[in-house]
């Protein structure tokens, strides 16, 4: 039976069209994977019709035979709350901070319409979504949940009064590699049991594909491909699917060529960093516990692990943009100052990349004076000609049009973004490169093209990488050799090619498998 | 943003030029007209309880209040940025002790420091600018030290250490130029706490002293009298509520121009 049939569905934003009429079907209890780039309008497909965004509606979008175009907020609402559940993005938003667990979990049972659950029921509704200690959650407020908990939390909102059709929208893109196959197995176990219809939204063909029974391609607002999940990953039949199964990096597959390693550029020994306990507990708590590392010129090191294993506060601590408690960072054989007492030649040797694009640019400054600025700082003998060219080298090495100058950083995509961003890292002519999780907040395409650039620049400039992912995949894609870590501790390490065939540790093992 | 400004520049032309173009000074008395309604004789805006020409004291009034404003806002913005930005930026425990000095300056009673303050160095309109000056920048080193703190760990402001820039520059052209918006929005909302503590100290005899006056006295004055002469409280009033709006939306249109 049909669960949802869209047809001819239009849909409009402030007078921008975003969907062109497009049409695809949902049976009950069929998972169909909306995959698309940002931008492509597949997350305005699983919420306009729905009446959960601003834009416009047009064509047809039933739900169970009733049509949902047209109808008044008022009825829309009693078929969200019976019929629909909502998985977002941000676990970390999506929950009132101030109310408890089982409050909020109440409160999805009361919105569709059903009694007042007993604290058994609650129970076992999070037990279904593969929560451990259940009973002591319901009276937890969410900041005690780590970000895969919260998830499976809100996932048990969604499914609280048992909905025919579930609407995931980029479910695990938040979370890192080991939570990512959780939720999506879990995702897949509740619709088989409770024949509940899935739409799942994401950019990220590879992660969908393994769990959906057919998948739509959307490109620019258009429906390019629709195929069976399985066929589709095998033989695509448009040059858009076939980019988006190769665009992202993969486990298997022939090793990427890399450059050669030279002479010892920096070594990391023994360095710790602790933090204060947040709120009224006493004492520290390790983030860094004792890590040495090591880098040859031109080698590329990936520093893999889950949120919160202390990878990015170790990059941190070894470029001295971060606290350090103990430890040493030797620079060619020389001491490296601690972190107010570097010098520009220090300075220029070590440059970084962060996560979020466009948060990592001043938002007031010009795209040529950001790109500037580490020239201006740590080149001072440059003359005013000298610093015009080298800025205009440094847009053209990374792909960027000369009139991008005059761009301030709200008129760049995340993309473009990114590119100044490691723009302004290439100016002063660094050694090292630390790319701080530098493709994971970008869409595949874009993600794919950024790690192209760096490949490239690697190549060519022979530079050392220093970079910290979660994603075993994109460090193999770069590096020559990966670093596991887990609480704060170095547990295995190793050749990337060695390491992702025979993982020794746990952990790495559980990375590998998540990453399949 | 045009229309704003040009009805902020406007008022304030108004209330310094226009007292010159009229017959009646702030402060003379016309005991042929007490009471008297609009459009009396010369009297425009007619006249107060004791014949004073409604007019000329509003726009001496207007004077009054905006120069009290615009004063004890500098002052408030002045003193609160540095002190916030130092305190956001050093962190730890300078941090701690220059926010124990604001607490314990906001728990002093405000009324009670400016009455000693009259007492010691008699009454002048200087104290008035220095004791609301004095409360208002409290509150906009809170603003300025949270804003430092939350910007502190963004991106590109690392971005900015690794690229050689030292801790004054980064305050100065990265923090400050992206605290700004949000000081400005809150320091022309300051402005109208500013204009109530003043007419709240006219009021109780500490502020502006008779025959001078400021738009907060002549409404207390047009409210006291509303039911015999509502048009007193007319003038004053569309004066006030047009500088308050401008201000207000002035702050608005700022705030969007330098936040993303």
């Amino acid at each position: 039976m049909t669960l949802i049939e869209a047809r001819d569905l239009r849909i409009t934003i402030g007078g921008r069209a975003i969907v062109h009429g497009i049409s695809f079907a949902i049976d009950m209890g069929e998972t169909l994977a909306l995959v698309g780039a940002s931008g492509s309008g597949k997350s305005q497909t699983s919420l306009a019709p729905f009446g959960l965004s601003p834009a416009r509606v047009e064509g047809s979008f039933r739900l169970c035979g009733e049509e949902l175009v047209g109808l008044g907020e008022a009825r829309l609402r009693a078929i969200r709350g019976r019929n629909v559940g909502f998985v977002f993005q941000q676990p970390l938003t999506a929950l009132t901070p101030h109310l408890t667990i089982g409050r909020q979990l109440a409160e999805a049972w009361r919105q569709a319409g059903a009694a007042r659950p007993t604290r058994k029921e609650l129970i076992t509704a999070l037990e279904s979504v593969g929560l451990d200690a259940a009973d002591e959650r319901l009276d937890q407020y969410p900041h005690r949940l780590s970000g895969g908990q919260r998830q499976r939390a809100l996932i048990a909102m969604a499914i609280a009064h048992r909905p025919q059709l579930l609407v995931a929208d980029e479910p695990t893109t938040a979370l890192d590699a080991f939570l990512r196959a959780g939720i999506m197995a879990l995702l897949k176990q509740l619709c088989r049991e409770h024949q509940m219809g899935l739409l799942l939204v994401s950019h990220d063909l590879h992660t969908v594909a393994d769990h959906a029974d057919r998948v739509a391609v959307l490109q620019e607002g258009r429906i390019v491909e629709t195929a069976p999940a399985s066929a589709l990953m095998r033989s695509p039949q448009t040059r858009y699917a076939r980019e988006l199964i190769q665009a992202a990096p993969r486990l298997h597959g022939p090793p990427p060529a890399l450059g050669p390693v030279g002479a010892p550029l920096l070594g990391a020994k023994a360095l710790s960093v602790s933090f204060k306990r947040a709120g009224r507990r006493r004492g520290h708590f390790l983030a860094v516990d004792d890590a040495s590392l090591s880098i040859r010129e031109g080698e590329a090191v990936a520093i893999v692990g889950g949120s919160g294993s202390g990878k990015s506060t170790l990059a941190r601590a070894i470029a001295r943009l971060g606290p350090v408690d103990a430890g040493e960072v030797r620079w060619r054989e020389a001491v490296l100052p601690p972190r107010k007492a570097m010098t520009a030649r220090h300075r220029a040797a070590i440059q970084p990349v962060f996560q979020d694009p466009v948060a990592s640019l001043d938002p007031l400054w010009r795209v040529h004076d950001i790109v500037a600025e580490p020239l201006r700082r740590l080149r001072p003998t440059l003359d005013r000609g000298s610093v015009e060219r080298k800025v205009a080298e440094a847009l053209a090495e990374v792909d960027l049009e000369p009139s991008f100058a005059g761009r301030r950083p709200k008129q760049l995509s995340g993309g473009q973004a990114q590119r100044v961003a490691i723009a302004r890292a290439l100016v002063a002519d660094p050694d090292l490169l630390l790319l701080d999780e530098a493709t994971s907040a970008l869409d595949v395409l874009v993600g794919s093209s950024i790690l192209d650039l760096l490949a490239r620049l690697q190549r060519e400039r022979g530079l050392a990488i220093l970079m910290i992912t979660h994603d075993l995949a994109v460090a193999r894609r770069l590096c020559h050799r990966i670093v596991v870590m887990d609480a704060g501790r170095i547990v295995d390490e190793g050749l990337s090619e060695d390491l992702i065939a025979s993982p020794r540790h746990e952990v790495t093992r559980r990375l590998v498998e998540a990453s399949r | 943003m045009r229309l704003v400004s040009l009805l902020l520049i406007a008022v304030v032309a108004v209330a310094l030029l226009g007292p010159l173009a009229i017959e009646w000074r702030y402060d003379s008395i016309d005991w042929s007209a007490v009471h008297a309604p609009p459009l009396t004789g010369t009297h425009l805006f007619g006249t107060d309880a004791v014949g004073r020409d409604l007019l000329a004291r509003t726009l001496v009034g207007t004077r009054i209040t905006l120069g009290v404003a615009a004063a004890a806002a500098m002052v408030a913005l002045v003193v609160g940025v540095a002190w916030g930005a130092t305190a956001g930026w050093c962190g730890g425990k300078i941090d701690e002790a220059m926010m124990r000095v604001v607490d314990a300056l906001y728990a002093l009673p405000f009324m009670f420091v400016v009455i000693l303050l009259m007492v010691v160095f008699g009454r002048s309109i200087l104290l008035v600018f220095l004791g609301i000056g004095m409360v208002e920048w409290l509150t906009m080193a809170r603003v300025v030290r949270g804003q430092m703190l939350s910007l502190r760990q963004r991106p590109f402001v690392i971005a900015a250490e690794a690229a050689g820039a030292g801790p004054v520059r980064i305050v100065v052209t990265h923090m400050l130029p992206n605290i700004a918006g949000v000081a400005i929005a809150y320091l022309l909302l300051t402005v109208p706490q500013v204009v109530m503590i003043e007419s709240f100290l006219s009021f109780l005899g500490l502020g502006v002293q008779e025959p001078m006056t400021s738009l907060g006295i002549l409404l207390k004055d047009g409210a006291d009298d509303m039911d015999v002469a509502p048009h007193a409280l007319l003038l004053p009033g569309v004066i006030l509520m047009v500088i308050l709006l401008c201000l207000t939306r002035a702050g608005e249109l700022l705030r969007d121009r330098y936040t993303a």
